[in-house]
């Protein structure tokens, strides 16, 4: 075997900026409550904090992933961040899932509690060490679970650094980028602070421009409209930066009759709880989506393309918020399949000629269900469909995701890691990659611009939307 | 047969083993003491399918990159593995079946197989030690165990043909060994085989309920009721 020297990226020396948390104390902002967000103290006894939450907070599923790993040190390959500096080895799953399991043998299992020495078990002395456990946890891992479908042992790594930034969380040792969010999300129910007014007003811009497209007012894009088969959620991207994804779902729902609303309230199906670790305000973001369809009398949830919003709304939020799914609750890619196996849209794929791949996100196709839905969509959409290698659930992360997009501190890191990803789209010859997730167009536009690659970011209802027949 | 073989082949194995049931038992509680969630998603495709797709990963290496990408990494496992399945057996067929081990073929096969773990041992002892990543994680549990299986097989080879008339030694360090092991292992990272159904179960018990293991299994709802042992990332 080839010996390889050592070459640590030095992120976990990153230090803790508070500024923004600072500024909320001012602000006095109402989400700062014991039970919602928490801001960083450096006069109280973080540690200890920390060191309860851990043996309160740690589930059976945690406890077996923390005691089952064998240190085979087979995960390693697995990771875009080892792949991409393999003479870095704390890039490894392995390493930065050891940084809390560490402390877990030295607090609560009992070979670490007698003899720590012997299984490297040791507890964080200060708030640095819990910064330099920040650093590992939301800097070097995009939770992309890959390592975990690779582990023989079913370590599920991708829980534990969540599970470890949620602790952190507690402690306000976040990113400024993730309190930021948390904070939006928390106080106006939106990762964007979108108000009201202004998702009220694209949307009405948006349902204006689809009635000139159209020329008949019978198009609309109803809001809190009561009894419809569909209530659509979307990401608050969409309404700052990308409303044309609004209009292309309302093209596509009026051209196949369908009976839909967009919640007043409860429309953001984003969950930034996913990436920090917080399960309360993973349970708010989520119990504000399945509220506003039991309010609505909904029939039917329906998640605009994004890979951790479906996760979230989909599978863990139900769990989070301790509420029982009431109604089906799916992505509008299973929706437009819907459509188009019962005949109720029709789509040329000659106006999509350029050579297409598909992205799979991790949060839809490792941690969910999607994988071959969104192939046969495309494949009835575009002339040119091709994969990239590995696909599906061996894809590997766009290198956004884990909420990395909004931590500006790891973004030199996560931009040098991204080569693989890079040299895989461009290993496709495609000029359109395809993703269902607007995480991903983010990381993956970053991508393509850092590497120069000639390359579009689309998503899967642009296509759907540019290939269908208007009827007469 | 000397009286010291005798207890070591004997009474301190049923000793030793006893007490690493007893520590297995309290093991087994303290993982049953952490709590668990409650899923409340419709499924999309089948638990059971999927705790037993995960179940039986081991067996499958072309069922992940990681396997499938390095299949002398694999084979190496699967030796590895034989090995201590041969050398566990041969410490009751010595002191309860000898007559098995009168049959040459019967020696040899165990002798082939128990060696051929001996050298993937040393095999995997040395790239522990060549390679950063490994030396970073390794503890000294980990060098230890590993080192202690290499002994075991090593005297394992040499205890086989069950020759105690010749000399017993081999056979006395067979046992004493395997003794340590019964109290040790409970204590070490040897006993990872206690903790694989669970972290299986939970994996495949998850990933199943969404449809996510195995491939293609999507739309076969066979949603396991909810069960005390908790599940997934609930």
């Amino acid at each position: 075997m080839k010996r390889r020297k050592a070459a640590v990226s030095g992120i976990a020396d990153a230090p803790l900026d508070t500024r923004s948390q600072e500024r909320a104390r001012l602000d006095r902002i109402p989400s700062l409550a014991p039970d919602r967000l928490q801001t960083y103290d450096a006069s109280a006894d973080n540690v200890g904090r920390f060191l309860r939450l851990l043996g309160e907070r740690i589930t059976r599923p945690l406890a077996v992933s923390l005691t089952a790993c064998v240190h085979c040190g087979l995960c390693a390959d697995s990771c875009h961040y080892f792949l991409a500096r393999p003479d870095d080895p704390t890039m490894t799953p392995v390493y930065k899932a050891d940084q809390i399991r560490r402390i877990f043998k030295r607090h609560l299992d009992w070979t670490g509690r007698v003899v720590p020495w012997w299984v490297h078990a040791g507890s964080p002395q200060n708030d640095e060490d819990l910064n330099r456990l920040k650093n590992i946890v939301f800097g070097t891992c995009s939770a992309c679970r890959r390592c975990t479908l690779n582990c023989p042992m079913g370590v599920d790594t991708g829980l534990l650094v969540r599970f470890t930034r949620g602790l952190l969380t507690e402690v306000g040792i976040v990113p400024e980028g993730v309190f930021n969010v948390s904070r939006d999300q928390w106080e106006t129910g939106n990762q964007m602070a979108v108000t009201e007014e202004e998702y009220l007003e694209t949307l009405q811009w948006m349902e204006d421009e689809l009635r000139t497209e159209f020329g008949t007012p019978e198009v609309d894009i109803p809001v809190d409209r009561p009894d419809c088969d569909v209530l659509y959620t979307i990401n608050p991207r969409e309404v700052k930066f990308d409303p044309r994804s609004i209009a292309n779902a309302a093209r596509v729902f009026f051209v196949a009759g369908e009976k839909w609303t967009l919640p007043k309230w409860g429309w953001d199906q984003t969950n930034f709880g996913l990436f920090s670790g917080d399960d309360k305000l993973g349970a708010y973001v989520a119990r504000n989506v399945y509220e506003a369809a039991e309010r609505l009398r909904a029939k039917r949830i329906v998640i605009s393309e994004c890979g951790h919003g479906y996760r979230s709304t989909r599978w863990e939020g139900y769990n989070w918020a301790g509420y029982d799914q009431k109604v089906p609750t799916e992505s509008v890619v299973v929706t437009l399949q819907r459509y188009l196996r019962e005949g109720r849209i029709r789509v040329d794929p000659a106006r999509n000629p350029d050579p297409v791949t598909f992205h799979d996100s991790c949060n839809i196709a490792r941690s969910g269900d999607l994988v071959e839905e969104p192939r046969w969509v495309l494949r009835r959409v575009v002339t040119d469909f091709r994969e990239m290698h590995p696909n599906r659930r061996e894809n590997l992360c766009c290198t956004g995701g884990g909420g990395l997009l909004s931590m500006a501190e790891y973004r030199p890191l996560r931009l040098e890691v991204a080569k693989i990803k890079a040299e895989q789209l461009k290993a496709t010859g495609a000029k359109l990659v395809c993703t269902m997730c607007h995480n991903c167009i983010d990381g993956l536009t970053d991508v393509i611009k850092h590497y120069k690659l000639e390359m579009k970011v689309v998503q899967v209802l642009d296509l759907v939307s540019n290939a269908l027949v208007i009827p007469e | 047969m000397s009286k010291l073989l005798s207890a070591l082949e004997n009474e301190v194995q049923i000793g030793a083993l006893l007490f690493m049931t007893v520590v297995y038992t309290l093991r087994l509680i303290w993982i049953f003491r952490f709590k668990s969630g409650r899923e409340r998603t419709t499924a999309a495709g089948s638990e059971a399918a999927g705790i037993s797709y995960s179940l039986m990963n081991v067996a499958m290496p072309w069922a992940m990159e990681s396997t499938r990408k390095r299949p002398w990494f694999y084979a190496q496992f699967v030796i590895f593995h034989l090995g201590v399945v041969a050398a566990i057996t041969t410490t009751f067929i010595i002191p309860y079946a000898p007559a098995l081990f009168k049959v040459k073929v019967v020696v040899r096969l165990f002798q082939v197989i128990i060696g051929a773990a001996c050298l993937v041992g040393l095999l995997r002892f040395i790239r522990r030690l060549r390679n950063p990543t490994l030396r970073l994680i390794s503890t000294a549990d980990d060098y230890l165990s590993l080192a202690l299986m290499i002994l075991f097989f090593a005297a394992g080879v040499l205890a086989v043909p069950n020759e105690y008339r010749k000399a017993e030694w081999p056979i006395a360090i067979f046992f004493g060994l395997t003794a340590f092991f019964l109290i040790y292992v409970p204590f070490s990272k040897i006993c990872h085989y206690l903790y694989y159904p669970f972290s299986r179960y939970f994996l495949g018990r998850t990933l199943g309920h969404r449809g996510a293991m195995p491939p293609g299994m999507k739309g076969k709802r066979t949603c396991l009721p909810s069960s005390p042992d908790g599940g997934g990332s609930r």
